[in-house]
């Protein structure tokens, strides 16, 4: 077992500073589509990407040429593809997904099959390993990282108005269409230069882990960027480390602390937590019950307004307000999050 | 029969902000509007009604170029639409689609949502300024919902909703707001509440209102002019006219 200073002595060694950069971009890039993935419900298409890279890899491999070169086709490819078929609602994404995701995963069977010796190769694009990044994919990582980020903090209100209501964002001129596509795109790009890192069976974790994580905690949409990132950054950083201490397989360890931040975030999550605004003292609007005070309306939602109540106790609203039927006046403070 | 007003009055399209000229919408082989004229004018408050599937939605949609019409012409604000809608006309309309309800948790609060209204006009790969936050803000005070700024989305009610999707619209600085089934979801105090907004934005701001509702009576008592589909214009014209009652009649059972 290495020791702390082991790790800080390796840092000295190019490959090992070449790692932790890469697992700081995945772990930022991933995290950023991750929480438009998870808002617009793509996992599963997310999912179907990865493995259709996972061919494109296998091909690479038996060609004899840089796998980068064909998981980019392959990704982007089937990306686009399954959007066409989305847009044109020729079926439902679900069933499309389906097929295509076995079909990629029964073309790489096929193109291992087709090798003449078994590869290394095949079984480090499978499980990942973080720590043999040639330089020349170390520097496409970074430039694809780079215009990923631009383009998605770029476009960010359009994305956001698009997954809020995409019937909206059109009728508002916004192009919908081509934002979608082009968002199919970074996913895809984002998988494929993950891909080599984190193992083809467990980079989707690092789009979706982190972003469902933050999206526990807030109702703030750049909030959920912030601690996205966070959680990314974070678990891609100390899975590094745990990796080289224990000398454990980089990719799951990371994908393990991810998961374990999202089952905490989970736990604690202050939107499960049924009493995250408590009502104040008001026999109209809140009934204590065994010791503790709920509100009697769903969402809580007069809390927040001045509002009266009438002889028989039921909630007026502020707009409904006559003069003559004042009988207790006062205005509710917001306890709960984010105030 | 059509007891439509514009048979005796050929329109020319002059000072309509909607003029729909022989407008056939088909899905497949089946038609949903049959044979479309209809002009709006600028400050109406019009009541659509009709029987579920008699393409009330999709006279909206048509209107705004969501769904292509087979044949006919659209006029907004008289400019033909045939291609594409110009950038300053579609600012000019708003939609509130049919409510559905939001995910509870999703990551957008009030105030997030009725900025959402501006994103369009400020362009791609450009954030949304001051003065947008301010109007936003100004927007949410005038439908009466200042006080739920930093409240989720999901976390208000149906009707809360939808004021907040109105705002959304006039956030875009729209001025005439096409409106689909506001108040289907809606309690009566709420529904009320919704049509005075209404009927406070026509008579204050000029706003033009075309509004699909279910309930005619209500329609009656905040419109001025109603129109029925049944596919095609079944009645078109004032709310006091007798004939209106036959119509519903007819169309209805
Ligand atoms: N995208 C579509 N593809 C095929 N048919 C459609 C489509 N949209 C609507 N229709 C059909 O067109 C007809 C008119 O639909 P529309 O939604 O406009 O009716 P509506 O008057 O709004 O009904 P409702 O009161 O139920 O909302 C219906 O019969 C519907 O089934
Ligand atoms: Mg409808």
């Amino acid at each position: 077992m290495a020791s702390l200073a082991d790790f800080f002595v390796a840092l000295g060694n190019p490959l090992m500073q070449r790692a932790l950069i890469t697992a700081v971009i995945i772990g930022i890039i991933g995290s950023v589509i991750g929480v438009f993935v998870l808002l617009k419900g793509m996992i599963f298409l997310g999912e179907a990407i990865a493995h259709s890279a996972f061919a494109g890899a296998a091909l690479g491999i038996l060609l004899g040429i840089d796998p980068l070169i064909t998981i980019l086709i392959f990704g982007v490819t089937s990306a686009v593809g399954i959007g066409y078929v989305n847009e044109k609602k020729v079926m439902k994404d679900d069933v499309i997904i389906g097929v295509v995701f076995t079909f990629f995963m029964a073309l790489a069977i096929l193109f291992i099959g087709l090798m003449p010796s078994y590869s290394t190769d095949i079984f480090s694009i499978l499980f990942g390993n973080i720590l043999f990044i040639s330089i020349e994919n170390f520097i496409i990582l970074i430039c694809l990282s780079v215009v990923i980020l631009v383009i998605v903090f770029g476009l960010k209100k359009e994305f956001y108005l698009i997954t809020f209501n995409s019937e909206m964002a059109k009728i508002a001129g916004i192009p919908v269409k081509f934002l979608n596509y082009l968002f199919l795109i970074l996913i895809a790009v984002t998988i494929d230069i993950s891909l080599k890192a984190i193992g083809a069976i467990l980079v989707f974790a690092m789009i979706v882990t982190p972003a469902a994580a933050a999206y526990q905690w807030t109702f703030k949409i750049n909030k959920m960027f912030l601690l996205s990132i966070i959680f990314g950054v974070f678990s891609a950083l100390f899975g590094l480390l745990f990796s080289f201490l224990w000398d454990l397989p980089s990719g799951s360890t990371i994908v393990s602390l991810t998961t374990l931040i999202f089952a905490v975030s989970f736990i604690l999550s202050p939107k499960r937590r049924k009493t995250g605004i408590i009502p104040e003292e008001c026999g109209f609007c809140s009934q204590t019950i065994a010791g503790k005070t709920y509100c009697l309306d769903e969402n809580c939602t007069h809390l927040d307004i001045p509002h009266k109540h009438d002889d028989e106790g039921l909630i007026i609203y502020k707009t409904d307000l006559k003069p003559k039927k004042e009988k207790t006046i006062h205005k509710h403070t917001l306890k709960g999050e984010d105030s | 029969m059509n007891v439509s007003k514009l048979d005796n009055q050929q329109s020319s399209c002059d000072d309509t902000v909607v003029c729909l000229t022989d407008i056939n919408v088909v899905y497949g082989n089946y038609v949903a509007l049959y044979n479309i004229n209809l002009d709006i004018y600028k400050g109406e408050f019009i009541g659509i009604c009709g029987p579920n599937g008699s393409g009330k939605t999709t006279l909206l949609k048509t209107i705004i170029g969501l769904v292509k019409p087979l044949t006919g012409e659209i006029k907004l604000y008289g400019d033909n639409i045939s291609e594409k809608i110009p950038k300053e006309v579609r600012f000019k309309f708003g939609y509130v689609p049919q409510f559905a309800p939001y995910d509870k948790n999703f990551p957008a609060t009030v105030k997030d949502v009725v900025e959402m209204g501006t994103y369009a006009k400020a362009g791609l790969f450009k954030r949304i300024t001051d003065k947008d936050r301010n109007k936003a803000f100004e927007i949410l005070k005038l439908v009466d919902m200042e006080h739920f700024v930093e409240r989720p989305i999901g976390h208000l009610s149906g009707g809360q909703q939808q004021k907040i999707m109105i705002a959304q619209a006039l956030a875009a600085e729209a001025e005439v707001l096409l409106l689909d089934e506001p108040t289907s979801a809606l309690d009566f105090r709420m529904t009320e509440d919704v049509m005075e907004l209404l009927d406070f934005l026509n008579h204050t701001h000029k706003i033009t209102i075309v509004t699909i509702n279910h309930n005619i009576k209500l329609l009656r008592a905040f419109t001025k002019r109603i129109i029925c589909l049944n596919k095609m214009i079944s009645y078109d014209g004032p709310t006091s006219d007798p004939n209106l009652d036959d119509v519903i009649n007819k169309i209805f059972y």
